[in-house]
């Protein structure tokens, strides 16, 4: 998944750096904004710390520093979508990065726009002053569905909106202005009562990105709170303000027997509908007469004379079963299978269509699997849910979200390995599917198909280019790189990770080990866009730590590459220190220490690629493998001649006796003959 | 006869029987001949006995040597009427007896110093040639990171001295 263009500090050129070996973070964010840690801004930013900034390179002031939990990452996209947002009244981010937070540890912050003024619900309020119809029609309805309208053009969504999140000036009369709603995931920050339920009863990080329809809905609940003066069902549970929500229909829930002006009551309660698609849109909002008269006339659901008892809940109508089934998974699933569900739709509840449309999710889950198969039992609950009630998440066993929430819900259960199974089985079985099927018409299951098609894919990708942690970056592209390697200068985006890694090699602690770990591989494998899947793949998996140090040599000298990023001398003196095994593997000593003073060379250059090729040139090494069989085959043909000396000595005695007998007899003769001839002559 | 001598006998074949017939005909046609021979010939008659190794070799020399020696006593009988009288007198005079033996010692000397000789020669080039080996070994071993010299070679190496 690409990172998306965000303001941040450019790569410097010039020589070779050298290392640092107390690495920080930068001082200033993007290379231009700095955070002042010590003054706070409470209640500035929807729940986050926030602290005072400053643009320090135009002196601009007026901003602040919504400090980021790593465990639930920013918005991606936002930066460039909203850089020219036309309208003030929004505060928009500015810039994502780290920097020394207020415990001197490196701290996410994002940069947005300061708020004009103070909140307009102050931190800790129970109630305010109720507002009048023409205060909520002037100050806030119309302005901010200006606001929404504008976003809704750029294909955003809020996700934020409440009365905490709305500041006011201190101009009299002046319209509110939305806070900042991009430090976290979608509606992570949102309470219950101020989403809708089929949002509410998702984990606050799988709420995924929702649509306008749903900031309709949470400006509706903002304009009851400021026409009531409090927050309706203040100090409920979220699943006992879900569940009224569910029975009674959201504005009767919210809005109980308080007489408010007819016209309010009127335009929230469009805007509290249930279905998004009776909601009033944005632009028939900025005329608040006309959308008062648009008001669609939904249904009222059908209600059971006799409730049905789902593992001690008891439900009267269809999406409050759901809603049941979602939170009591098992006894949801049996009563589905045993054909109780059905039964109760059918008989008591008079919904034979929906009774029918359950009945055959029974017959499939008969075909999926025997009674004990607790993932066709799960499999049952999700089609069940998404029939019983089309508007609710993909709820498997007892984790419900929006699939565009996967991502985030992934990194914020990091530290609960109960549902980080859950949601890898979601996306191992493509549940998200099954779940988009049985939907029906409420969305597109083909493109869900791809999608989750995409995501089983890079779960199942082996080696460390894959898995939960590729998952977890690709769906998260903000989210930082949780190496302890990088812990003093975190990066999120891979430009900044050479740099980060050259600060790091001044660390002697960490040179011990090659620098790239599981993390580090998946989040270069995420964030590369797949470019480097076969490399990174690999590093898992190395026949030796020589060849894993190659490995790694290789990948950061294609990022270097790529990135045309400075030269890395700390990086490179520490990937050749971690692959000084490798030379051994040249077999000609000569070649070896050739090899190893070329690398010395190359290392206060600072460039990988030449390490890289310095260390594995493969021309080389395939000459260097000829030349060491060759000298083998020599040796042995050397060691053969020897033995065959070491066994000759036998031979050599009798070769000598035969030799010196022969001759001694040769000369016999020569001496008869002699004899003869001077016989015969003398 | 004993049953081995007896297939030694059978080993040797007719080839004895012939040499017996040929000895027993010199001695009967060419008494004075056979007489003197015999006399100088002696340590040659004496190797035949106890050389038993293939071929004769050492008999082969010894014999040489001692027909060498023989040659000029020999011709003096013969030119000097072929009797046993000539054959005596030549034989009483020491010189004749003692030279034929000493050429024949000599041959046996030189059967057993020249193979001694000749291996020397030998080893000298084995371990000449060992030497080379090993040298080249050494630099392929070096410049390779092959494994050094070991025990086969030490063996090659050191044989010639151990053995």
């Amino acid at each position: 998944m690409p990172t998306p263009p965000i303001k941040s500090t450019p790569p410097r050129a010039g020589g070779p750096v050298q290392p640092n070996p107390a690495a920080a973070p930068e001082p200033l964010i993007a290379g231009r904004y700095g955070v002042e840690t010590s003054r706070p801004l409470p209640g500035a930013a929807a729940g986050l710390p926030a602290f005072v900034a400053t643009d320090q390179r135009e002196g601009r002031a007026g901003l602040m520093a919504v400090q980021v939990d790593t465990a639930a990452p920013p918005r991606a996209g936002v930066f460039s979508t909203l850089a020219d947002f036309p309208d003030p009244r929004l505060l928009i981010p500015l810039a994502y990065g780290p920097a020394q937070g207020a415990d001197e540890r490196p701290t996410w912050f994002l940069i947005c726009s300061a708020p004009p003024g103070p909140a307009l619900w102050p931190l800790g309020a129970e109630s305010i002053r109720p507002w009048g119809e023409t205060e909520l029609v002037g100050r806030l309805l119309r302005p901010l569905a200006a606001v929404l309208a504008a976003l809704e053009a750029r294909r955003l969504t809020h996700r934020a909106l409440r009365p905490h999140n709305l500041f006011v000036d201190s101009t009299p009369g002046a319209p509110v202005v939305l806070g900042c709603a991009w430090a976290c995931p979608p509606a992570a920050s949102q309470p219950a009562v101020f989403e809708p339920p089929y949002i509410a009863m998702c984990a606050p990080s799988a709420r995924g990105e929702g649509s306008i329809a749903d900031d309709v809905y949470a400006l509706g609940v903002t304009l009851l709170t400021l026409a009531l003066g409090r927050v309706p069902l203040a100090g409920l549970d979220d699943d006992t303000v879900i569940r009224r929500k569910l029975e009674l229909g959201c504005f009767k829930a919210l809005a109980g027997d308080t007489r408010l002006p007819p016209m309010i009551a009127d335009l929230a309660g469009g805007m509290l509908a249930q279905d998004p698609e009776h909601r009033p849109t944005t632009a028939l909002l900025a005329d608040p007469a006309a959308a008062r008269a648009r008001r669609v006339a939904a249904r009222p659901p059908r209600r059971a004379p006799r409730p049905l008892d789902v593992g001690g809940i008891p439900v009267s109508d269809a999406r409050s079963l759901a809603f049941a089934i979602a939170r009591q998974p098992e006894q949801g699933a049996k009563l589905v299978r045993l054909g109780v569900a059905d039964h109760w739709l059918r008989r008591v509840l008079g919904d034979t269509t929906l009774a029918g449309k359950i009945e055959e999710t029974q017959r499939i889950r008969a075909t999926e699997g025997g009674a004990e198969d607790t993932m066709a039992d799960a499999r049952l609950v999700v089609r069940a849910v998404a029939l019983l009630d089309p508007m609710a998440p993909l709820c498997w066993r007892g984790v419900a979200l929006w699939p565009d929430g996967i991502g985030p819900a992934l990194v914020a259960e990091a530290a609960n390995p109960t549902v980080r199974a859950r949601i890898e089985e979601i996306v191992a079985q493509e549940v998200a599917f099954t779940w988009a099927t049985a939907r029906g018409e409420h969305c597109d299951p083909m493109e869900l198909r791809v999608e989750a098609k995409q995501q089983r894919g890079l779960l199942r990708q082996r080696g460390w280019s894959g898995g939960l942690p590729r998952l977890d970056y690709s769906l998260n592209p903000l989210l930082p790189c949780r190496s302890p390697v990088l812990a003093d200068r975190p990066v999120a985006r891979l430009e900044e990770l050479l740099p980060s890694l050259e600060a790091a090699s001044g660390r002697a602690d960490l040179r011990a080990a090659p620098p790239i770990d599981r993390d580090m591989a998946a989040f270069i494998a995420a964030r590369d866009g797949g470019r480097l899947d076969r490399e990174v793949a690999a590093l898992g998996d190395p026949a030796t730590p020589g060849a894993m140090a190659l490995q790694q040599v290789s990948v950061l000298a294609h990022l270097q590459a790529r990135l045309k990023a400075r030269p890395l001398p700390g990086l490179a003196a520490w990937l050749a220190a971690v692959a000084a095994p490798s030379l051994g593997g040249w077999h000609n000593r000569e070649t070896q220490e050739v090899r190893r003073k070329a690398v010395a060379e190359a290392v206060p250059a600072g460039n990988l690629k030449a390490l890289l090729e310095t260390l594995d040139d493969a021309a080389a090494r395939e000459a260097d493998e000829q030349g060491f069989a060759a000298a083998q085959a020599m040796m042995r043909q050397l060691d053969a001649r020897l033995a065959r000396l070491a066994g000759g000595t036998g031979a050599r005695t009798e070769t000598a006796l035969r030799l010196g007998q022969e001759t001694a007899a040769v000369i016999g003769l020569a001496a008869l003959v002699a004899a003869i001839v001077a016989a015969a002559f003398g | 006869m004993t049953r081995k001598a007896a297939t030694a006998a059978a080993r040797r074949g007719p080839g004895l029987w012939v040499q017996g017939l040929l000895c027993g005909a010199l001695v009967t046609l060419a008494t004075p001949t056979a007489v003197l021979a015999g006399v100088l010939l002696l340590p040659a008659v004496i190797v035949h006995l106890m050389d038993t190794t293939e071929g004769r070799p050492i008999l082969r020399t010894v014999l040489l040597f001692g027909l060498a020696a023989s040659v000029r006593p020999l011709l003096a009988l013969w030119t000097g009427g072929h009797s046993m009288a000539t054959s005596l007198s030549l034989l009483s005079d020491v010189a004749a007896p003692a030279i034929a033996w000493s050429a024949q010692g000599a041959g046996w000397l030189l059967t057993q110093l020249i193979p001694l000789l000749v291996r020397l020669a030998l080893e000298a080039q084995s371990k000449l040639e060992v030497a080379g080996l090993r040298s080249q070994r050494d630099r392929l071993a070096t410049e390779w990171g092959l494994p050094a010299a070991g025990a086969a070679t030490d063996e090659a190496v050191d044989s010639p001295k151990t053995r």
